[in-house]
């Protein structure tokens, strides 16, 4: 199977200051692992270029007084909350990450690859339709997946596995029974929404899923909410494509986060979302990098071990370095799992009457 | 004075550049010692082994051992204990008792070893190299830290190889040392290597007669842009010439990428020493007719049409029609091959190229040129080239630590980018000085890469990497121009 991977040295040149988390050096030691892996030799790897996103792409979910700031603040620099200021430059920079994800999509729709991943910067997935917020300013996913609509696609899942709930792809889609939100994120966390409450409304009520599980939540908790939940809800609604906002800021030596993904977990996650794929919408799925901020203990095995996953290649020796192995005990917690669970239980109940698979084993 | 000797598959050429060209042609059974009688013994010597080691490359399999020190990621055969990180930390040790248990009851030829990382830190592959040498002789082990490049799959197929042709290339460097001990050998770029980075590194020897070719080439005829067309005894090599310069390919080699650059070049398997059979056909069997050989061939073929070659009275077994039939199938091939080029000038060279060369710019209808000296063009490019080098660069400035193709060097705090630059342009020189490069030949260090980035942690600025490629690039030494 082949995968694609969206890159350009442009990818490095955004930077809101020279100490902030979303950062170059996010990436480079991800790139010095792909290239010493020799990864853009393999046979079942495509590297592709991305092409900048248009304004009419853009609108498809911003507001054109949005995306009209954000030009404007563009050219002598801008703010839009503590975290995300707007460096000179951005826009193009911005466009570049959106065109990049549309790339993405065109490839795996043109069966030029089966799936394909974005290692794009700067991020997207908190940027709503008419603010941009935490390190956010174009939602890249959200606009690849309205692309993906205008090509002919009916229904999209979204499955958001950053650490910080995906608010801006859940306001955008909030009401829209056609694309299925599915954000797993540390909660109580920032920015403070993705309870599990939250199942979205009018139409759209039932296909907005948050998954908030707390600090320590490791590999087991990820695999039990992929079996328990993820899975049984892609089989249901059958989508044409499947779109991951790929945070990988749940990785145990994040800086930011409390979780506990380990690498291997990563790539076990990205395999079982492949088979999933394979089985209902012909292999397409499009991951795009969203957070991730341990730069050197997790993002260059994270993001190696989910394109090992989407290339079939073997995954036994993707895992951290042994120097790394206390920071995980300690970051593991054995309380997670139970609350884990219990909020399952929750959750069920609250989308039993939008979803056969719960229904099946509800014999009350 | 410069010499320079090319190994051939049918003859070893040597020129002698002083205030004149001389050159000579020695068949390859009268050995290399006697070619290297006509040197001189005093000044430059280059020497360009690619025939010798093109036949063991292409050769049949050897029992080579791989142990690979991967750490974490891909999946790699011959994995052992231990681990470099991208920023060149130990992250995990070697265990010693593991390559001890693998080195007893081993009995491959050689021994190649490579470390994923270990371009930014060589010391676990030293470590094994230190055990797997209480086994096996130094000429038996091949390290992959001098590749210098990120690349581990790459690294790991040429390191291979190096561990292959390492004995070859230490017994030419015996050889020679006898006659000249500061001889250099010739690189697939057409650059000159010292004998001890050309242990380091064997691989970088493979293929430089298209290298010394085009030196040559351009050396004597001062065309800049042309196709050289290298008529030799086994094949016919077409070497573009652009702006005075080859063109630059990576290597493949059983279908994966080496570390190793060449001169771009299209082989044809027809030469002067090609049989005549049902026609011409693509190999040989010894030498043409007029040298000796049992089988007719293209050049006996040639002598049989009015050209005087060897012992023309011996190709007389063919006759006319068939001699003119086998020169026509020549063109046809060759002039086919070069088409594809689109060239404006042709310039021939080897030692057929007297007679074939224009035939073949007829057919395409294009100038062609027949430098003086073209029979040995390949001999006058080694004997005109200059030293040259390429240096990966990986600096640290938290680690404090630099790093020149994996080898430590002493590390320095710089005021900025431009010092820093400064410094370490200084040290790549140095290599070449202590190679007895001319000051004039490394004046120009090219910078192939300069990437820098900060180092962010806690909100705060802690260090910088950089990562540079700095290269003096081959060409022809000012001395000699």
């Amino acid at each position: 199977m082949t995968c694609g991977i969206v890159y350009a040295p442009s990818y490095l040149t955004h930077e809101q200051s020279s100490s902030h988390p979303e950062r170059r050096e996010r990436l480079s030691y991800t790139l010095d692992q792909l290239v010493e892996e020799g990864i853009f030799d393999l046979p079942q790897i495509k590297l592709l270029t991305p092409k900048p996103a248009t304004r009419d792409d853009v609108l498809l979910v911003h507001t054109p007084a949005y995306l009209k700031f954000l030009e404007e603040a563009s050219i002598h620099g801008g703010i839009i909350d503590a975290d995300t200021y707007v460096p000179k430059g951005l826009i193009h920079d911005a466009l570049l990450a959106v065109g990049g994800a549309i790339t993405a999509a065109d490839a795996v729709l043109n069966q030029e690859v089966k799936n394909s991943f974005v290692l794009a910067r700067p991020p997207g997935h908190h940027a709503g339709r008419s603010q941009g917020a935490g390190f956010c300013y174009l939602n890249n996913v959200a606009i690849m997946v309205r692309h993906l609509q205008r090509r002919g696609l009916r229904r999209i899942m979204i499955l958001d596995w950053d650490a910080h709930h995906g608010n801006g792809t859940e306001e955008i889609f909030y009401d829209d029974p056609s694309v299925l939100f599915c954000s797993v994120h540390q909660y109580p966390f920032y920015p403070g929404s993705g309870r599990y409450e939250d199942i979205g409304v009018g139409e759209g009520k039932g296909y907005n899923i948050n998954l908030p599980i707390p600090a320590g939540s490791s590999d087991n908790v990820y695999r039990y909410l992929l079996e328990e939940i993820i899975i049984p809800l892609a089989d249901e609604y059958m989508p044409d494509a499947i779109a991951i906002s790929a945070g990988q800021d749940n990785h145990f030596t994040d800086p930011l986060t409390g979780l506990a993904l380990t690498a291997r977990g990563y790539a076990g996650l990205m395999q079982e979302m492949c088979i999933l794929a394979d089985s209902i919408c012909y292999g397409r799925i499009i991951a795009v990098l969203e957070g991730g901020y341990s730069v050197e203990g997790g993002l260059p095995y994270t993001n190696l071990g989910l394109i090992a996953a989407m290339a079939g290649l073997d995954l036994s020796a993707i895992r951290e370095p042994d120097i790394y192995r206390d920071t995980l005990q300690k970051a593991v917690s054995d309380d997670a799992f139970p609350k884990v669970i219990a909020m399952v239980s929750e959750l069920k109940k609250k989308l039993v009457e939008h979803w056969y698979f719960i229904r099946r084993y509800d014999f009350g | 004075m410069f010499t320079g000797i090319d190994i051939g598959g049918t003859n070893t050429d040597v020129a002698v550049i002083d205030s004149q060209i001389s050159t000579y042609k020695v068949p390859n059974g009268e050995g290399l010692d006697h070619a290297l009688m006509k040197t001189s013994k005093t000044g430059r010597l280059a020497v360009s082994t690619s025939q010798p080691l093109n036949e063991i490359i292409t050769g049949p399999p050897v029992d080579i051992h791989t142990i690979t020190i991967p750490g974490p990621g891909l999946v790699y055969a011959g994995a052992v204990k231990g681990a470099v990180s991208h920023r060149g930390d130990i992250v995990e040790p070697i265990n010693p008792d593991e390559i001890y248990q693998l080195m007893r009851g081993q009995h491959a030829r050689a021994i190649a070893i490579a470390g994923k990382f270990s371009v930014r830190n060589d010391i676990q592959e030293k470590q094994v190299y230190d055990i797997v040498s209480q086994f096996y002789s130094d000429e038996q082990i091949a390290i992959s830290s001098p590749l210098g490049g990120l690349n581990f799959p790459a690294r790991i197929h040429t390191t291979r190889y190096n561990a292959r042709i390492k004995g070859k290339v230490s017994s030419l460097i015996k050889q020679i040392k006898k006659v000249n001990p500061d001889f250099y050998f010739v690189t697939s770029t057409g650059g000159l290597i010292s004998s001890d980075r050309a242990l380091e590194n064997p691989m970088l020897l493979f293929h430089s007669s298209p290298a010394t070719v085009a030196t040559g080439a351009y050396y004597l005829s001062k065309i800049d842009d042309c196709l050289v067309v290298d008529i030799g005894g086994t094949t016919t090599e077409l070497v573009p010439v652009q702006a005075g310069k080859p063109i630059f390919e990576t290597v493949i080699l059983d279908g994966s990428k080496t570390m190793i650059q060449a001169v771009s070049a299209t082989s044809i398997p027809y030469g002067g020493d090609s049989c005549i059979r049902d026609g011409l056909c693509s190999f040989r069997v010894g030498c043409s007719r007029a040298f000796g050989g049992g089988e007719p061939t293209l050049t006996d073929a040639l002598n049989v049409l009015g050209a005087r070659i060897g012992q023309a009275t011996r190709s007389d077994v063919l006759d006319r029609m068939t001699a003119q039939h086998v020169v026509q199938q020549y063109v046809d091939a060759v002039s086919h091959a070069i088409e594809k080029y689109h060239p404006s000038v042709l310039v021939g060279t080897g030692y057929l190229a007297h007679y074939l060369l224009s035939d073949l710019a007829e057919r395409i209808k294009t100038t062609g040129v027949v430098p003086e000296h073209a029979a040995s063009a390949n001999a006058v490019g080694a004997a005109v080239s200059k030293l040259s080098l390429e240096v990966h660069v990986h600096v640290d400035t938290e680690r404090k630590r630099l790093t020149l193709n994996g080898m430590a060097y002493p590390y320095k705090d710089m005021q900025d980018e431009e010092h820093l630059l400064t410094y370490v342009t200084e040290l790549v020189r140095d290599i070449a000085r202590r190679e007895r490069a001319p000051e004039e030949d490394i004046e120009d260090v090219q910078i192939r890469l300069f990437s820098s980035y900060d180092v962010v942690r806690g909100w705060r600025v802690t260090a910088k990497i950089t990562d540079m490629v700095l290269a003096i690039a081959p060409g022809i030494s000012v001395e000699a121009l």
